[in-house]
């Protein structure tokens, strides 16, 4: 039943955009006859399905099998778990996948990850920082504060100090089922500057957690989870992915985003190691990351370019959207891979043991 | 004779000696080895490798057991999933009984329509079906539209309960009771209970003499049937419940996509897999599991 219960949910998160389904589900059958015949030069790609995969197709892999004729296969969902799979039992099914950064650079530091070939990738074609952890910056997400504008007309929550306060604003709210990400919330609810957050004061945090916990009505884990509960009214406050909160606003749905206080985090493009079409996986990373393909995919999405020439190529008024959008980042908190990686574990037991009591 | 006819079938390579050197009763084992190969490659050794992993990854130890049964979220989520899994299967039982037992007596229509409906509900996909849980007892949902037509005021909090995230297991987990009643109701003679009846039985006399005792069988089958898959569900209570309705396969499943601990998750397995063993055989001790055979 877990492992239905995963391959129904990601079915559903390509659902999502019902038009993406189709091209999806062609895929499937089409990815075995191709391994079969493995006669042209084809990559497989681990991605995450529905608007996700579309707008990769179009921003990074049309374009690249253009200019260089290697193909792109997709594998969806992006599953954490199947790159050590595969690199443990040597069978692959893709090479290249998209990850947080946190969780990269554990799988690094576990031996999951193919170094850096740089007799492929031209160092000087990438930005300041685009190396961690043998994988190159893909995109930034945001993880925001957001309300519906239509339950506060005197204007809503500002910031996380606002979000705690449920006096001066009555409402419902839902947070994210992460403890990272809560925790800094919490941390700076409390009046921790943005660049003060680390080390996290991981007891003050969880003593200011207490006080929201009775406030909070649904704990997500699922991306389309915290739209569905946004757009359908069941809570008028949310913590959320900023590109998930501009994609219901696009919709027309009443839905303010809050860059005060949001988290930015990268996700990593990387190869698995030992993948079989690791070298042609190189070079379709080296391409994704210049400038063009990254603000084609951000202007459909609203995920942050990590190359700042992309925004040559992004609308002011999408670049607004971004978390990497200058007067947006200088109101964020970068969070630390570093410390995320070496706390994940014992962070999360602590915080399920809290939401469970 | 029928041994040295048939044994050749499974060992076609040694049909020119046939069944020299076997004894004659060892067909039986011949024939179940196909289903045996199967069982040991596809269950038994996935199984001892998930035991293996448990005390081996990262490292020799028995370190993941100490720490399921030291930090208190694990058994608290264990012993939660044991509750809900219990209560599931009682309600699923309470429910699932009337139905099976009008399919089974009546022969008409309504059975018809009944078995329809509760074969729709089993080939819908269980996320669809949770998702509409969302949608009936949401903020826009016909519950809270009667509520407020009705002028009863703010409706009490349907959605995001332990109560919501029962209902949709129950929901789920229905058919699969039902049609173990079913099958077990529909073999059951009528003249048994027409000679009851003759015999001076009232109804519920004879219900309770004669029909519930020889509905046992589906009444285990079931329950231990809605019991063991209630025991791996965890998507349901995430959708609808609270963090307090956790189940313990939603802390493998976070240990083994998010945290990559293998070894771990294959401990908190293992503990899963023993208790539930010990359930079953508490349960096999009194009731006895041969009746899940009739």
């Amino acid at each position: 039943m877990t492992r239905g219960g995963k391959n129904v949910l990601s079915r559903r998160r390509v659902l999502k955009t019902g038009g993406a389904m189709a091209a999806g589900a062609a895929m499937g059958p089409l990815l075995l006859t191709e391994r079969t015949i493995a006669q042209t030069r084809t990559i497989y790609v681990n991605t995450w399905g529905g608007s996700w995969t579309a707008a990769e197709e179009a921003a990074f892999f049309k374009p690249f099998t253009d200019a260089t004729g290697i193909r792109v296969r997709t594998v969806a969902p992006v599953s954490y778990a199947k790159l050590k799979a595969q690199v443990q039992s040597g069978t692959y099914e893709w090479d290249v996948t998209g990850i947080n950064q946190s969780e990269w650079l554990r799988a690094e530091r576990e031996g999951f990850v193919e170094p850096i070939d740089w007799t492929i990738v031209q160092k000087d074609k990438l930005f300041p920082n685009a190396v961690f952890a043998n994988g190159i910056a893909y995109c930034a997400l945001g993880t925001n504060l957001a309300y519906r504008s239509d339950k506060f007309p005197q204007g809503g929550p500002k910031s996380w100090a606002d979000f705690w306060d449920v006096k001066k604003f009555p409402g419902t709210r839902s947070m994210y089922n992460n403890a990272p990400r809560t925790l800094i919330a919490a941390a700076l609810a409390d009046g921790v500057p943005i660049d003060k957050v680390y080390p996290l004061d991981v007891e003050r945090a969880f003593k200011k957690l207490d006080q929201i916990k009775p406030h909070i009505k649904v704990w997500w884990t699922q991306g389309n989870q915290s739209q569905q509960l946004i757009r359908d009214g069941e809570t008028d406050m949310i913590v959320m992915w900023n590109a998930r909160a501009s994609e219901l606003k696009e919709q027309g749905h009443p839905v303010e985003l809050v860059w005060n206080g949001g988290m930015v985090s990268t996700t990593m493009w990387g190869v698995a190691k030992g993948a079989p079409n690791r070298k042609l996986a190189w070079e379709f990373i080296q391409f994704a990351v210049q400038p063009k393909p990254q603000a084609e995919f951000c202007n459909r999405l609203f995920y942050g370019p990590t190359n700042p020439k992309a925004f040559e190529f992004v609308k002011p008024e999408v670049a607004k959207q971004m978390p990497t959008y200058e007067p947006n980042a200088k109101q964020m908190v970068v969070t630390d891979p570093d410390w995320e990686a070496a706390n994940a574990a014992q962070l999360q037991e602590r915080f399920t043991q809290w939401l469970a009591s | 004779m029928a041994g040295v006819v048939a044994a050749p079938a499974g060992q076609a390579g040694l049909a020119a000696a046939p069944a020299r050197g076997l004894p004659a009763d060892s067909t039986p084992w011949l024939l179940l080895a196909p289903a045996t190969l199967a069982l040991v490659i596809l269950f038994l050794l996935p199984i001892g490798y998930v035991l293996l992993l448990s005390v081996t990854d990262p490292a020799v130890s028995i370190a993941h057991y100490r720490r399921i049964f030291s930090v208190p979220l694990y058994t608290r989520v264990l012993f939660n999933t044991f509750t809900t899994a219990l209560t599931v299967t009682g309600v699923c039982l309470l429910l699932g009984y009337p139905v099976a037992y009008v399919m089974a007596r009546r022969s008409d229509w309504v059975s018809t329509a009944l078995l329809i409906c509760v074969a729709v509900c089993f080939w819908t996909g269980f996320i669809v079906r949770t998702y509409a849980w969302l949608v009936i007892l949401g903020n826009k949902g016909p519950v809270v539209a009667v509520y407020q037509a009705f002028g009863f005021g703010a409706p009490p909090r349907l959605l995001f309960t332990t109560f919501s995230s029962i209902l949709g297991m129950v929901h789920i987990l229905l058919p699969y009771m039902v049609l173990a009643l079913y099958s077990v109701m529909k073999k059951i003679d009528p003249n048994l209970l027409r000679a009851s009846a003759s015999l001076g039985a009232r109804p519920a006399a004879s219900f309770r003499a004669v029909y519930l005792p020889l509905t046992l069988p589906g009444v285990v089958n079931g329950s231990i049937l809605v019991f063991t898959i209630c025991l791996g569900f965890f998507i349901t209570p995430i959708l609808l419940g609270t963090p307090k309705d956790m189940m313990i396969s939603q802390l493998i499943n976070q240990q083994i996509e998010e945290l990559l601990a293998w070894g771990f998750a294959s401990a908190v397995a293992v503990v899963l897999l023993v208790a539930t063993s010990i359930v079953l055989a508490v349960y096999n001790r009194f009731a006895g599991l041969d009746r899940l055979w009739g």
